[in-house]
């Protein structure tokens, strides 16, 4: 893959696949001139790449979607490319493409946007790297889930949000999908194994279920519908079921071609104002200055610092397990058999490992920088030290 | 391939394995529908492998209410506690990991609010359980988004918190976090409502009991532990479906509760040495027992004339209880072939549990040796007037 030259072009360019492998970069014309316009009105000193991404994260936070998750959605191409590559490359009977679940990564780019915390520290490709591969192993896993179920145990598989989802996905009213949703509500109770394992192979609901369900739907349909609609038969709860089944199994499979393309959406009013060419001064004021970068830097050193000293402080196969782990990249699977033990207990070493660091971590964070250790700002430090862990293996 | 492979190394996995699967299935069978007994089930699994791995990682050790193997009849979620701070698992069997979805009971209801809520995948196939996020009470009701359809809060993936170390060590090191708002005073009912609520919602008929009435009256019901328990009796049908009115020591050590007065129990003096019944001259001599000048006694009405039934601590200690029937009228006696009976809480009957009036006397009398906690119900024939019949802890 060539590298793209020159910041327009790292904001206003998508890969093109061709089959599997990258083909070349695409430019979108019209993030391509918004990109010159805005550059031709700022100071040389402000171009750089780092201005950039955090001047477009500001714009996101204010407006999320639009066009600055266009812009940062080009920027990061080439990490959701190799986030892609690597997550997959794990995983020897994997039946998806690269470019497929590239697609699906990077529509997904909002999640990356939502959680990056500039002030952090952490960079926004390492932070989207971690993000992007996390996203790509849980989408193999539901794919592979979904694929070995049944339809009727596929059901039992979804949480309400995702069908929900599914179905406005799939294009249907609100009203429809109350509908479905209560349907399959009265399905779950309904039906449900018998036994204590084998769940995904549940064969279809016999006559006396069907009637049941048919029964509950439509003494709940009063109370839980806003419109309660007509009185439904077996016949039909089977077919919205089914329906349900072909929303959800689509949803994981979307027609990939469109989904690196920007959105029609986009290109209606909300664009006009964005590419007047003008700055949002607002934004800029909110640019961290050099001073801050340097503070941030150095906070940055300490930091690694901190963890440096507890790593080494650890047991000798403690120290073998990370490594396996964040520089090898290694499987869990990989590692118990390098290890000689279960697979559970590589995960539940490493967590206990993680603690550790997570720990000086956060005591360090407390003491120096005196931050109250709520869950949230645990939950940024935890992200921090998976961040650091992946960038300090894969430098080594 | 197992499906462990892929996941995320900061989240917790479990492993479920054959016979831990095995035994929480056999455990579960007493629920009454199979949605109860699989709700049972899954967060039995939960219970049976998170409880070991949260003692290994925890200096304190976490405990958890026997009695709550009852709410998985009726709502989900299963309640630990850690030092103050207390733990709701939201298992689930959903694959996508797209929301924690919680029962408004854990959120809205004073008594059962947690800190912290854990998302729980349970997947019994791949032989796991996964805590993949948590929040809290906080978050649940700022974030939360709360469906009507079904009473949950549900809080999505993005505001979830995913490494469950975070949480121990917010646990270790902030032990001041702020992690519940304040919500509303469930209001009380009384208890014929409650008995007339358990009556139409014992029905095993009515799939889904926590929807069937608005949720301020659920929420009084079932926070009151032995109506609570009495539903579930009832829904399952393993009880004799008799009210279950609580701890008769607990009345005479603490006073009588609301609802027992509310049925008609006092607290009358004794004085055993009248009684002359065992054991109680030198109990009550040495001061042992100070709750022993203390009795119960209920009126009731038989053909139109007042008696008074007592129960009679006379050895706290053995656990021997007398039972007694008087007339209340002045020189007043028990007519012949009136009869005092003592049924086990099963109402099945035992040696010595009957006295029988062959002709006009006195008093009935009985004694009985009880375990601790044991129940028992009284039987007077004839039949006194509105009698219903009720068990009375010992």
């Amino acid at each position: 893959m060539l590298p793209r030259q020159g910041i327009v072009k790292i904001f206003s360019t998508f890969i093109q696949f061709d089959g599997d492998r990258f083909a070349h970069w695409a430019i979108d014309s019209r993030l391509h001139r918004n990109m010159t316009k805005l550059l031709a009105t700022t100071s040389s000193s402000e171009a750089s790449e780092n201005f950039w991404v955090i001047y477009w994260h500001k714009a996101w936070q204010n407006r999320p979607g639009g066009i600055a998750q266009q812009h940062l959605s080009a920027y990061l191409q080439e990490v959701c490319f190799w986030a892609t590559n690597k997550t997959i490359f794990g995983f020897t009977s994997t039946q998806y493409t690269v470019a497929d679940c590239f697609q699906i990564a990077i529509a997904r780019v909002d999640k990356v946007l939502k959680g990056f915390n500039p002030h952090q520290g952490c960079s926004l490709k390492n932070y989207a790297q971690i993000t992007f591969s996390n996203l790509i192993r849980e989408l193999l896993r539901q794919r592979r889930e979904i694929d070995i179920c049944s339809d009727w145990a596929l059901l039992r598989k979804l949480s309400q949000k995702r069908l929900e989802q599914s179905l406005k996905n799939a294009g249907l009213p609100t009203k429809t999908i109350e509908k479905y949703l209560l349907a399959w509500n009265c399905f779950k109770i309904l039906y449900v194994p018998n036994r204590a394992s084998s769940t995904r192979r549940l064969t279809k609901p016999s006559k006396e279920i069907w009637l049941a369900i048919a029964q509950l739907y439509n003494r709940e349909r009063t109370t839980q519908l806003c419109d309660p609609g007509e009185k439904v038969s077996e016949e039909t709860l089977e077919i919205w079921l089914l329906a349900c089944v072909r929303a959800t199994r689509a949803y994981l499979y979307p027609n990939v071609t469109s989904l690196n393309q920007p959105r029609p959406g986009y290109d209606s009013g909300e664009i006009m104002d964005t590419l007047s060419g003008e700055i949002d001064d607002s934004l800029l004021t909110e640019i961290i200055t050099d001073e801050e970068v340097q503070e941030r830097d150095r906070r940055q050193a300490e930091m690694s610092k901190v963890l440096i000293t507890a790593i080494d402080t650890l047991k000798p196969e403690e120290q073998k397990l990370l490594e396996l782990y964040y520089a090898q990249k290694s499987t869990q699977a990989e590692i118990a058999t390098e290890l000689g033990t279960k697979q559970y207990n590589v995960s539940r070493k490493l967590a206990r490992v993680r603690k550790s660091l997570l720990k000086s971590l956060a005591q360090w964070s407390k003491e120096k920088l005196h931050i109250s250790l709520t869950s949230d700002v645990l939950k940024d430090i935890s992200e921090l030290l998976e961040e650091w862990l992946t960038g300090h293996y894969h430098h080594q | 391939m197992s499906d462990v492979a892929l996941f995320d190394p900061t989240q917790l996995f479990l492993e479920l394995d054959e016979v831990t699967i095995n035994k929480a299935w056999l455990k579960s069978q007493k629920a009454n529908t199979s949605a109860s007994r699989w709700q049972t089930y899954l967060n039995r699994l939960c219970m049976m492998v998170f409880l070991p791995w949260l003692k290994e990682e925890q200096n304190q050790s976490p405990q958890t209410d026997s009695f709550q193997t009852n709410y998985w009849e009726l709502i989900n979620g299963s309640a630990i506690e850690v030092g103050d701070a207390k733990f709701l698992l939201v298992p689930s069997e959903a694959s996508d990991l797209s929301e924690m979805r919680v029962p408004q009971e854990w959120v809205d209801i004073p008594s059962w609010v947690a800190d912290y809520y854990l998302a729980i995948q349970v997947s019994v196939d791949d032989g796991y359980i996964r805590v993949w996020g948590y929040g809290t009470h906080q978050q649940l009701k700022t974030n939360g988004v709360y469906n009507h359809s079904d009473r949950t809060y549900s809080l999505t993936e993005d505001y979830l918190i995913n490494d469950i170390n975070a949480l121990l060590i917010a646990r270790e090191l902030c032990s001041t976090e702020v992690t519940r708002v304040p919500v509303e005073p469930v209001s009380t009912i009384s208890a014929t409502q409650a008995e007339n609520l358990i009556q139409r919602l014992g029905n095993p008929e009515i799939l889904l009991p926590r929807l069937a009435i608005p949720f301020t009256l659920w929420a009084s019901l079932i926070q009151n532990e032995s109506w609570c328990k009495r539903l579930v009796e009832k829904r399952r049908g393993t009880s004799s479906g008799i009210p279950d009115r609580g701890s008769v020591l607990q009345w005479l050590q603490a006073g009588v509760t609301n609802l027992a007065r509310e049925l008609g129990w006092r607290e009358v003096e004794f004085q055993p040495s009248v009684v002359g019944a065992r054991g109680i001259a030198t109990s009550s001599q040495e001061g042992i027992t100070p709750t022993a000048n203390v009795a119960l006694a209920k009126q009731i009405q038989i053909d139109k004339s007042p008696y008074e039934l007592k129960i009679l601590p006379l050895d706290i200690e053995e656990g021997i209880w007398g039972f007694e029937l008087r007339s209340l009228i002045l020189g007043g006696n028990i007519p012949a072939g009136f009869k005092l009976k003592i049924l086990t809480e099963d109402l099945e009957t035992f040696e010595g549990n009957e006295d029988l009036a062959t002709t006009a006397v006195e008093k009935l009398y009985l004694e009985v040796a009880l375990e601790s906690g044991e129940g028992l119900v009284w039987v007077v024939e004839p039949t006194p007037d509105e009698y219903q019949p009720e068990i009375l802890r010992f």
